[in-house]
This record gives C-alpha cells, structure tokens and sequence, in this order.
C-alpha cells in the first residue's frame, strides 16, 4: 500500500478553512446551548407544571430523535414550511442548538437535583428567601459539580458538527470529503483529518478534568 | 405547498425494513460491543502496563473522534488494510463497534472502580484470587452501576445507526431519504422518517429513565 | 408537674417559645403526640431521649422548616404563621446548627458567617465582614477565616456554623445533634462554645446525646419517647432522680450512672 500525502498538502488551507468553520459552529452551538439549555433546566425544575411539561416532552423528543435527522429536517424542511430558507450554517447552528440544549438541561437538572437538602435548610434558618437561595446557595454549588458534563457536552458539540457535512457545510468532514473524492486518495485524506479531530477533542477533555479537579470541592456540601 | 401523504403509506415496507435494519445494528452493535468493553476494562485495570496502556489508547483515540469520520474511515480503508470486500453493512457495523466498545470500555471501568477497594480486600483475604475476587465479589456489583449507563448507551447507539446511511446501509435514515430523492415529497418524508425515529426512540428514551431509577444507587 | 417550677430560670419573665398541644404527623406515623413545653429566656433546654422520639422533629417545627398538623408554637407569644413570607420573618430570629455543620462550601468561612447578614439583612460586605471576624474570633477561629470548608475539620466546620447562626443575632439559639457526626477529640472544642453562649445568657434549645453536657449545662431537660414528653425538670431531677419509669429506662440504656 502506497501512500501519497500530497493532496493534503496542497489543500492544507483549504482544510484548515474548514477546521475553522468547525470551531466556529461548534462555539456558536455550544454557547447558544448553554444559554437555552440552562433556561430549560431552571425551568423544569423551578417552574410551574405548565412549563414543565412542555420542556420535558421537548428534551425527551431531543433524546429520540437522531441528529442526522434534525439536521436534515431543519436544512430542506422548514424551508417548505415557512419559506424562508437558511444557509447551511445557520440551519446547522439551529438545528444543532436545539438538540444539544436538550442535554445541558438535563445536566443542570442533575446538577441542582444533586445538592442536599440539608443546604437548602441551613439556608431557610438563615432566613434566606427561596429566590435567593438558589441564587446564592444552590447554583454555584451546581455549577461547579455541573463542571465535567458541560466538558463532555462540548466535545459532543464539536463531533456533532461533523454530521453538518450531509447538508453541506464547510467544515472539516465535508471539506475532507472533497478532498478525499478529487484526489482519490481517501485513507490518507480521511487518516489525517482524524488526527485532526483527535487533537482538538483530546487535550480538551484532559483540561476540563484538571480544572475541575482544582474547584471540585467548592462544590462538595 | 401541496402535501401528499400517501408517498409515506405507498414505502411502508421498504420504511419498515429500514426500521428493522436499524434494529438490527444496534442490537449486534451491542452483542459485540458489551463483552469488548468488558474486556477493554479489565485490561485497563489489570497489573499488565502493555495492556493497560493499549486499552487507554484505544478508548481515548475512539472516544475523541466523529463517529461519522469513523464510518467513512472504515469504509475506505478497511478493503485495503485486509483485503476483503466488506459489504456496506458490515462496514459500518463495524465502526459502531469500535465506537461503542471504547464508550462501554469507559462504562465498565467506572462502575467497577466505584466498588470500594475494601470489598475487593475483604474476598481476597478470605483467599479469594484477584480474579475470583473480581468476579464474584465486584463485578456483581459493579452491574447495577453500569446497567443504566449502558441504558442510556444503547439509546444513543440507537441513534447513531443513522450515520452509516452515508455509506448507503439501508437503515431507516437511507431509506427514507431515498425515498424522498426519487419521489420528490421532501417535507412528508422528512417528517415521516422523524416521525418513525420519535415512535421508537421515545418509549427507548423512557424506559432509560425507569432503568435509572430503578438501579438509582443510594450511598 | 414538677414541684421546682418556681426555681426554674427566666420563669420571671414570659417565655420566648411556647409548644401548646403541639401534633405532627408524616401520612400516618404520629411524629408529634401533643407536646406542651415553655422555654424560658436565658434558658438552655437539652432534648433527650432515643432515636426517632421527635426531639429533632420538634425543633425544626420550632423555626417553621416543617408545618405543625395540631396545636400551635409560639415564638414571644405570637403563634408561627403559615404565610412563607412571614415565617422568613421569625426565622430571622432564631439561629439553627445542625449536625451536618451544612456549611457552604463554594464560600468561605468568614463569608459563611457574612453570608446571612449580607443577604437578609441588607447589610454592606464590608460591615457583615468585620461582625464575621469578631465572631469566628469569638469560637476561636479567627486565623481559619479564609479557609474552606473542605479545609477545615469537623469541629472546626461545626464552630463556623454556629457562629454563622449568631451572626443573625438570634433571641434564640436551636442545636439539632451538634456533636452527633464529630470525632471524639472535636466534640469537646464545639461542647466548650456551647457553655460560653449558655453562660452569657442566650437561650438555647439543644437536641443532643451527651449527657454528661446536658447534666452540667442545661437549666431544663425534657425528655422524649415515641413523640411524647415522657418527663420534663431540671437535671438533677432527670438525671439523679427521675420520676417516670421511661426515663430511667432510657438513661439505664446508656449505661448512665450519675
């Protein structure tokens, strides 16, 4: 088996082009998740049954159905819906937020579900109102033990983008692809794109191990 | 925007082919991918350094990469590296299980460190070896800890089978997007094919919860 | 009931916590079987008896963390209301330690103790901080201001907690099982903070197993069996001489011999 590099070296722009598009969506995605993701979680757990009910059959439809599925649905469907119709980015960045969120709910969920009681109490003798004990006693010890799941959720985002490349976004994978079928040289295309992949994902979920390792006990009642 | 419908009812079969080849994946996914990872663990947590190593290369370098590179990686190189024609299926059957073993791999190691180390003390100072130790001291206990992990695992297995659509595997994501290439009726396949997933993943997704509660472990 | 009633500490003035025909219940179980206790002002109160017989029950109704089902509390002649907001209110007015210290581990000790003032009480950081260290100087505690609670030992954590409840300035001081989750060595350090308050006159109502405490410190014992006050005195009474059958069952129990 012979190998020949040289197709990715004369298109090493044009992949990292891609490898660039690929963190941008996935920061996009990520932040967008955090934000709608956290408001859904405060929400079933605070809110009322009229709102819990509709987050919690929202996430779990999000746990049903495939992403290739979202994607594809929110690129060529919606379009027929509404008539309005997106460039592939932005369809990828809203169909990828609304799925992911789904699963940062969950986490904060998790997160507030795992403090105990007994804070809660120690708070209330204080005299603290309910408001502000989850402001300032439940959250922050939430957040902090929330710390290693927002990590993985983040390299889930970014191999999720992955997936964009069926409707045709720029990243990495679609970019790889081209590639791949121009030069009819696939293993070594797709070889080093998974290189790629690893060195971003690798050392990023070594770095959210050792900060929280560093914060763990802020968040251990 | 005229809907026809009856485009969903007319492919049913194929539809429901499609429904059972996903099926199918993900339970011979599991069939391989459950005593890999058992082993994978074990070689992580055994005394042998090579092993030891070998099993963390191999569940971090799967973890940390794109299931959907893994399925085309496959697919390319796995007719050069062994000089044999796979079938699409098999191919991409095999990417699950490389997947999935490196998760279950992680799953296993978890839930056996999460016996305390004086249980597996206390079988060996009756006389136990570690391995005897293992089995019937640790691993028994280990299982309610890793059950509704691998719960939640075999969901989301459920759901990445639609990736290997991109090498043409005739589950239900491929079949419902040919479907919708050849008869044209875009939002009624679409919407079908979400349609199908939501009907099986839902109950899926809510018996992971039963599971977690009911094996919720209570220090 | 008990023929001392007239030697009895603070009986001069009207009590700050009134239990009248106090009931309990979870579903069925009958938690609380009609509780009629007074605590006096400048009076410490230990709450005896075994495992279950509602002593801790009885104090977290005292501060409303749980709602009475029968009977009524009340705190300086006013019964406990029902209105959440209200009851934040009297909450303020009563400081609580429990027996898992329950402190808050994202802060520090001085912003533990700063924490309550700062939040209800509207207080600046600033002001809030020095009463902080006046009062962790106060249980000798002082140089550990900006540790942990990760970093600090348990009768340490359990020193900061109580100076946490006095930074509210409570009338009234509630001890649910304070030295119950302590190593032997600590138990003394926290005990020792606990007679200092007694003796500067706070009231205290102290749910506890240490006896020995209970004998020298407390004005007035009650004690508790299956949801009721089997017997109430002072604790020469309780512990040298008691009338009912179950207390000295009970104090037999724990190998108590005076």
């Amino acid at each position: 088996m012979e190998l020949d590099f040289s197709p990715l070296l004369e298109s090493w722009q044009y992949l990292l082009g891609g490898l660039g598009i690929t963190l941008l969506l996935s920061l996009m995605t990520a932040a967008g998740a955090l934000v709608l993701g956290t408001a859904l979680g405060l929400g079933r757990v605070y809110g009322a049954a009229w709102l819990r009910v509709p987050i919690v059959f929202y996430i779990d439809t999000q746990r049903a159905i495939p992403v290739l599925v979202i994607l594809v649905w929110f690129y060529f469907a919606v379009p027929i819906l509404t008539g309005i119709s997106f460039h592939p980015f932005w369809a990828a960045w809203m169909a990828l937020t609304l799925h992911i969120a789904a699963y940062v709910a969950e986490i904060v969920r998790a997160g507030i579900e795992s403090i105990r009681p007994g804070q809660v109490r120690a708070a209330l003798a204080l005299g603290m109102s309910r408001t502000q004990i989850v402001r300032k006693v439940v959250l922050p010890q939430a957040l902090v033990r929330m710390l290693p799941a927002f990590g993985s959720i983040l390299s889930i985002t970014i191999k999720d983008t992955a997936i964009a490349t069926v409707i045709a976004v720029p990243e990495l994978m679609k970019r790889a692809e081209t590639i791949a079928g121009q030069s009819y040289r696939p293993i070594e295309v797709f070889t080093v794109v998974a290189l790629i992949y690893f060195l971003i994902l690798f050392p990023g979920t070594r770095l959210i191990d050792r900060l929280y390792k560093r914060v763990a006990h802020l968040g251990r009642s | 925007m005229n809907l026809d419908w009856s485009v969903v009812w007319d492919h049913r079969n194929e539809l429901l082919h499609g429904a059972l080849l996903t099926v199918l994946l993900t339970v011979l996914t599991m069939l391989v991918a459950v005593p890999a990872g058992i082993v994978l663990a074990l070689m992580r947590l055994s005394n042998s350094k090579p092993l030891a190593l070998a099993s963390q290369w191999f569940v971090e370098f799967f973890r940390n990469l794109p299931l959907i590179l893994v399925v085309y990686w496959a697919f390319y190189v796995m007719p050069v590296l062994l000089h044999i024609q796979f079938s699409a299926f098999t191919t991409g059957l095999v990417a699950l299980c490389l997947n999935v073993s490196a998760y279950n791999a992680e799953t296993f190691r978890a839930g056996i460190n999460s016996i305390r180390k004086g249980q597996l003390e206390a079988a060996m100072s009756v006389g136990m070896s570690r391995w005897q130790a293992m089995r019937q001291v640790v691993i028994p206990q280990a299982w309610r800890r890793v059950l509704p992990v691998l719960a939640s695992t075999w969901v989301s297995l459920f759901k990445d089978t639609s990736l290997v659509s991109v090498i043409a595997v005739g589950e239900l994501a491929h079949v419902a997007l040919q479907i919708r290439s050849q008869s044209f009726r875009v939002l009624e396949m679409l919407t079908a094919m979400a349609a199908i997933y939501w009907l099986m993943g839902y109950p899926q997704a809510k018996l992971v919860d039963w599971v977690q509660k009911k094996f919720e472990v209570k220090e | 009931m008990t023929s001392s009633a007239n030697a009895r500490k603070g009986s001069g003035q009207p009590p700050v916590v009134v239990y009248d025909k106090v009931r309990k219940l979870y579903g069925s179980f009958v938690a609380l079987d009609g509780i009629d206790v007074q605590v006096n002002k400048g009076e410490v109160m230990c709450l005896i008896g075994p495992s279950g017989s509602g002593k801790s029950t009885l104090l977290r109704c005292t501060n409303a963390l749980e709602t009475i089902d029968g009977g009524r509390v009340l705190i300086d002649g006013v019964p406990l209301p029902t209105d959440e907001r209200a009851a934040r209110k009297v909450r303020q007015k009563m400081g609580m330690v429990f027996q898992n210290f329950e402190l808050f581990p994202h802060k520090s000790a001085l912003d533990n103790v700063a924490i309550g003032p700062v939040t209800v009480l509207g207080m600046s950081e600033a002001a809030a901080r020095e009463g902080a260290m006046a009062l962790l100087q106060k249980v000798g505690l002082a140089d550990k201001a900006h540790n942990f609670p990760s970093g600090l030992s348990g009768g340490q954590q359990q020193r900061v907690a109580i100076a946490r409840a006095l930074a509210m300035e409570p009338e009234v001081m509630l001890f649910d099982e304070p030295t119950s989750a302590l190593d032997p060595e600590t138990i003394g350090e926290v005990l020792g903070v606990m007679k200092r308050l007694a003796d500067e006159g706070m009231t205290m109502v102290v749910v506890t197993h240490e006896m020995a405490f209970a004998r020298r410190v407390a004005n007035w014992v009650v004690v508790f069996d299956h949801g009721k006050v089997v017997e109430q005195g002072p604790p020469e009474q309780i512990f040298d001489a008691p009338h009912a059958e179950r207390t000295r069952d009970f104090l037999g129990h724990l190998g108590w011999n005076g």
